[in-house]
């Protein structure tokens, strides 16, 4: 009777498991290899995966930099009205992507103080690989917050004070001790981002429409040429997300596991 | 010698405390849960600053509010703390805990520290693997390679079996002495400060009542409040001093009438209970309830009984604060009065 439960609790989990894998499944059953050569020889036609590769890479550098110590600071709740800050971090999560796009159009379009200023130096934050970045951080950086905010709320607060009465400044502690507990969380809140910037479609669209990303491709080639030749730059996209998280997460599971010895 | 004497403000009360602990010296802070024991060592620490006050060690100014106004941050302090938790980081060997504070730490010195103690062996094992015990010697041959200036002990081992906590009390015993630095424990089992402290402090409420002999202030608290910190059980009235109670400690009684010895108390078993090898009863006496523990068993509730009480503390009946000089007096001249 216990083994009959154990198999159908198996059984019922094997069939949440598939259904969530079946958007995958579909795509590789519905590719053939001559279609993904016809569809990526055309010329030009891995250009945007270059450009998601860098607006990805620069995304997380300033995600890593500007987001890493304001997620400690919610962690360790130094900030006064600790829970205001975490409400605002909420508020910018639940933004739909498209709404964030319209909402930049007034922060940093060309006619905003932020678009002259940066005119000044001949640069602009509409159609270009800076506008994309921008989209990106700001359709990913929510997640990341939260994400890295975890990380370092698992850290004992204690372990640093132990450190810092043997003899370690704040800086040194924090290089010692609490990123190298936190990196397995902060490795994988990074690889959420990470998918997060590579699939941004919704303000990209509407602030970055120009230079294409892989997102922005798939939809002009389904406009254009249609489903079929859409699809390969889909297979792309997961292929060229996919192998962070997956790192992430396989290196945050050996460093868990060499923790318990 | 490490100096304190400040005023920290809490929630509900401020700890206001002055402790003098010379080198070798081993000090224990006794008092009940959230009498403001950690608060005190963490000021001494630098992790809490006082509102008011000095921390001095060796002669060096560590915390002063006045003007110059002093406060060293704990990185520069060169004082060790270890608390229940032995917060060993769990990401490094024991090799690399051991030599957090000081990297260039000879392999020698490190190999014979932790043979000495006794986790030799596990130098190059992560702390997840070691036993509670275990942890615990690798946290105190981390803070003693560290080379501090003096050792804090927030309750270290209250959370280990009696055996072990007696093995690791004895060795910071010995280690305190051999390396000649002022040692504070906070504790809040008697039986732990004792093991561990030549002088005592018990607090309460942010206060410290006595100050002393560990042994001096179980057989001769100060006031009514300390002795029932120490485990004193009740108070009995004294015959023909109407202004002063007698603190009985359930262990410092004699199932007899012995009136050269102390007080005679005589009144009527109200319950009684087995007490690990000892009897433990409930005396109802004429105007109060004391406990004692008996080696025999006793009559059924209600039988008479009469115990004597040792040599017991007297104290003044009302509430006021008893000063501890004139108590002491006081007692002695009492204790004169009641042997017939």
């Amino acid at each position: 009777m216990r083994s009959l439960s154990g198999a159908a609790s198996i059984v019922g989990a094997a069939v949440i498991w598939i259904a969530l894998l079946w958007p995958v499944i579909t795509l590789l059953t519905h590719l053939s290899g001559s279609a993904i050569a016809s569809s990526l020889r055309y010329p030009g036609a891995l250009d945007p995966l270059i450009t998601s590769l860098e607006s990805g890479g620069v995304t997380l550098v300033v995600l890593f930099a500007i987001c890493t110590p304001l997620a400690y600071m919610l962690a360790r709740g130094t900030l006064p009205l600790p829970r205001v800050w975490e409400a605002g971090v909420l508020c910018s999560l639940l933004l739909p992507p498209l709404v964030i796009g319209l909402l930049l159009v007034f922060m940093v379009g060309p006619f905003t103080p932020f678009g002259e200023l940066i005119g000044h130096f001949n640069l602009s934050a509409t159609n270009t690989f800076l506008a994309l970045v921008i989209a990106e951080v700001y359709e990913s950086a929510p997640y990341y917050v939260v994400g890295a905010q975890a990380a370092f709320a698992s850290v004992d607060p204690r372990l640093e004070q132990q450190a810092a009465l043997l003899g370690d400044r704040p800086r040194r502690v924090f290089r010692r001790v609490t990123l190298p507990l936190a990196s397995p969380g902060l490795a994988m809140a990074l690889a959420v981002a990470w998918a997060r910037a590579m699939g941004a479609f919704g303000a990209v669209i509407v602030i970055a429409y120009h230079p294409y990303g892989l997102p922005l491709q798939i939809w002009t080639t389904l406009q254009e040429t249609g489903l079929a030749s859409a699809l390969p730059f889909a297979l792309v996209l997961l292929v060229v997300a996919l192998p962070l998280p997956l790192a992430a997460y396989v290196w945050s599971a050996r460093a868990q596991g060499r923790r318990r010895g | 010698m490490l100096k304190a004497d400040v005023e920290v403000d809490r929630r509900d009360f401020t700890v206001r405390a002055v402790i003098e602990v010379a080198p070798g010296e081993r000090l224990a802070l006794f008092g009940p849960s959230g009498a403001g024991k950690t608060t005190l060592l963490e000021t001494i620490a630098g992790l809490v600053q006082p509102r008011t006050g000095t921390v001095e060690l060796a002669g060096r100014t560590l915390t002063r509010t006045a003007t110059p106004r002093v406060a060293v941050p704990p990185w520069q302090r060169g004082i060790g703390l270890l608390r229940q938790d032995p917060g060993l980081f769990p990401h490094l060997s024991v090799r690399d805990n051991l030599a957090y504070a000081r990297s260039a730490v000879g392999r020698r010195e490190l190999t014979s520290l932790a043979d000495a103690l006794g986790i030799g062996e596990l130098l190059s094992a992560m702390p997840a693997r070691l036993s509670g015990g275990q942890q615990h010697r690798a946290a105190l041959a981390r803070l003693l390679l560290a080379r501090c200036d003096a050792l804090l002990l927030d309750e270290p081992y209250s959370g280990l079996d009696g055996v072990l906590r007696r093995t690791l009390t004895g060795l910071v015993v010995r280690l305190v002495t051999e390396r000649g630095v002022p040692a504070v424990l906070v504790a809040h089992e008697l039986a732990d400060a004792q093991a561990f402290a030549s002088r005592m402090a018990v607090i309460d409420r942010g206060v410290v009542l006595q100050l002393g002999d560990p042994d001096e202030i179980v057989l001769r608290p100060v006031s009514a409040r300390v002795a029932e910190l120490v485990g004193y059980l009740g108070f009995a009235a004294v015959p023909g001093r109407p202004d002063l109670v007698a603190g009985i400690h359930p262990d410092r009684i004699l199932a007899a009438a012995d009136p050269e010895r102390g007080l005679v108390l005589t009144g009527t078993v109200a319950a009684s209970r087995p007490a690990g090898a000892s009897w433990e009863v409930d005396l109802q006496l004429a105007d109060s309830v004391v406990t004692c523990r008996l080696a025999e068993r006793p009559g059924s509730a209600g039988s008479q009984l009469t115990v004597t009480a040792v040599e017991p503390p007297l104290f003044g009946s009302g509430d006021a604060p008893v000063d501890p000089v004139a108590a002491a007096t006081q007692q002695e001249t009492a204790r004169q009065e009641i042997r017939p």
